[in-house]
């Protein structure tokens, strides 16, 4: 130790394989952690089952009053049929993709408790990203199943035009959850900037069930906002996934509107990354 | 192993500023929307030309009170924040610009914030720590065995972190921290909020640390009995600027070692009838309210013993307390004597 020149730490990086495994690992206590948790999960069950119940009888009296006729047994392009289907792909969807990266972010973020991680050799936004996960794979076995489960018998659901459309779906929603998760980063990243990040947060989760189409499908739209609507990245946590499972995928083709996914799900993550290295760098943390 | 205060050293801080920019608030509703308009900035400097230099292997205090800009310090050696200005070298690394490299090499434990996963059995954790510091599978095992030695970890080792008592997961902190064998441990404020128990024994605990592993350490407090018996060297920082930065008994000697015996009577007295009774020793008296009364002496000029026995023999005395200075006064003490100037 008492060398004449200084001592010096080596450099440190760590192999992909490892990262991978460590990854991984976070993944999998994600899904540990929310199994110990299960048994809030019932309650919501019950919740997406009103949420979609709601839904269907709007939906279904609304087609119910138009005018008898071949136009009117469309609305904004679906059938009543295809429209219950949009409904119920599109909530049971949602709980599958929804996760808390906002919240827990901005939290930790205003508390200052963000050091603890950033004193640790981690990439915070594939950690969270690895949680979200973890946790989807959780929601999706004791969350998304058991609520179709309930929803289908209860207001039947037409299935696809085309059998592989439901493993296509299912890709898309993957595709759908990495968008979700990076747009929940993205507001989370805020914290760094603003000093009541909470506010934005809620605001943010009412404007999503707009702009992806969980509320109403873009086609009730006006054109203008159609249009609008299709330069964000908000339609592919929902529109696109559900217009696969209807077979009336939006953009030129199938292929396309996965493609379309991946490109948001890739570019919002590097507008992530950006973001982050930017604040972290910039930007005073709270609290001691 | 100790540390050698003539190697080179391993963390070199020079000129190390930080400013802060703050809005000031003007009053009222009309101040409210011209704020809101014109928001009026202002710059504050938590770190002003903080230079210092740590050897490996030493365990230095850092201390100062609040908002003196300790853990705006701490912070830039971590990595986490970004200085305005000046240079942090540690073993050839720039903490926040290889933090990648860097944060591979460092432990810490923020006091009232826990680095453990709060839902998972604290070996969960553990195993975690491991994977993110790839810390091969006998070192892990060799660490972890010494480190549940010197802090009896394995009576919770399997409990939720949730559980546990504040001393219990301040233990598991300093475990934590360690797991991967740093070189350079920082700690701000390890034992707040500890009873007198778990305080010794983390104080115990840190010093084997740095005898068995020769870690460097870095140590912010509010606990003058953490530097009594852990640091041989303190830094103190005062409004961003180090103010004293050398031993322990460097610093008595400088402030002077101020020492305050309280003095509850039985019987009415004045002042200067108490200060009759101490003639010729070097003690100033005040009263404090009703029959108490305050002796203000230095250690260096007198003992305790003799302004208490000349008390004592006089007149009836009823309690008695002896008052050390905390850090807080060593730190206004500098400054009253205006030597803040002329310090190293």
């Amino acid at each position: 130790m008492n060398g004449a020149t200084a001592p010096a730490l080596p450099r440190w990086r760590r192999g992909p394989a490892a990262t991978a495994g460590l990854y991984l690992r976070f993944m999998r206590l994600a899904f540990l952690k929310m199994l110990a948790y299960r048994l809030r999960y019932y309650t919501g069950v019950v919740t997406y089952t009103i949420f979609v119940a709601g839904n269907y009888f709007l939906f279904t009296a609304v087609y119910a009053s138009r005018p008898e006729g071949a136009e009117a047994a469309r609305l904004g392009g679906l059938t009543l049929s295809q429209m219950i289907a949009y409904v119920i792909v599109s909530w049971v969807g949602r709980s599958f993709t929804f996760n808390n990266i906002d919240r827990t972010l901005s939290w930790q973020v205003s508390k200052g408790e963000i050091a603890v991680q950033l004193i640790k050799p981690l990439h915070v936004q594939t950690m969270m990203l690895s949680e979200a996960l973890g946790e989807a794979a959780f929601r999706f076995l004791l969350f998304t199943l058991p609520i179709l489960v309930v929803v289908i018998p209860l207001f039947g659901l037409a299935p696809p035009p085309h059998p592989a459309l439901y493993g296509w779906t299912l890709l898309s929603f993957l595709l759908a959850l990495v968008v979700n998760a990076q747009i929940n980063f993205l507001v989370g990243c805020l914290a760094f900037h603003l000093k009541n990040v909470s506010g934005v947060v809620r605001a943010k989760m009412i404007m999503m069930e707009f702009l992806t189409g969980v509320l109403v499908p873009f086609t009730f739209f006006p054109d203008w906002v159609q249009v609008a609507v299709a330069w964000l990245p908000f339609q592919a946590v929902s529109y696109v996934p559900v217009m696969i499972y209807l077979g009336q995928r939006p953009g030129a083709s199938l292929a396309g509107a996965l493609l379309l996914q991946a490109a948001w799900a890739l570019g919002l993550f590097v507008l992530g990354r950006w973001s982050w290295n930017r604040s972290v760098r910039h930007v005073t943390l709270q609290g001691g | 192993m100790t540390a050698d205060p003539s190697a080179p050293p391993l963390i070199r801080v020079r000129d190390l500023c930080r400013d802060y920019g703050v809005s000031r608030r003007r009053e009222g509703v009309r101040g409210g929307v011209v704020d809101l308009l014109r928001p009026r900035r202002e710059t504050l400097r938590a770190v002003d030309r903080v230079s210092f230099d740590v050897a490996p292997g030493e365990m230095v205090g850092y201390i100062g009170a609040n908002g003196a800009g300790k853990s705006t310090t701490i912070k830039m050696l971590t990595g986490i924040l970004t200085p305005t200005s000046g240079t942090v070298d540690v073993g050839g690394l720039v903490p926040w610009r290889d933090r990648g490299h860097y944060t591979r090499h460092i432990g810490a434990v923020f006091g009232q914030r826990t680095q453990l996963w709060w839902d998972l059995a604290v070996v969960e954790s553990f195993r975690l720590l491991q994977k993110i510091y790839e810390v091969p599978d006998a070192d892990y095992r060799r660490q972890l065995g010494r480190l549940d030695e010197l802090l009896g970890l394995g009576e919770f080792l399997h409990q939720p972190v949730r559980k546990l008592s504040l001393g219990q997961r301040m233990r598991c902190e300093l475990a934590a921290a360690l797991l991967h064998s740093p070189r350079l441990l920082f700690l701000d404020e390890p034992t707040i909020g500890l009873d007198v128990v778990a305080k010794e024994s983390v104080r115990t605990f840190l010093r084997d640390i740095r005898e068995s592993q020769g870690t460097t350490v870095l140590l912010t407090t509010h606990d003058l009995g953490d530097i009594q018996q852990l640091c041989r060297r303190v830094i103190i920082i005062d409004r961003g600027r180090v103010v004293y930065d050398g031993d322990l008994d460097g610093l008595r000697d400088r402030v002077g070692d101020r020492v305050e015996l309280h003095v509850e009577l039985r019987t009415p007295a004045a002042s200067a009838d108490l200060a009759a009774d101490t003639a010729g020793l070097p003690v100033r008296w005040r009263e404090a309210a009703g029959l108490q009364h305050v002796a203000d002496f230095s250690r260096r000029d007198i003992r305790g013993a003799e302004v208490i026995k000349r008390v004592v023999n006089a007149r009836p005395v009823l309690d008695l307390r002896v008052a050390e200075q905390s850090i807080e006064e060593i730190v206004r003490g500098i400054y009253r004597r205006g030597d803040a100037g002329d310090l190293p």
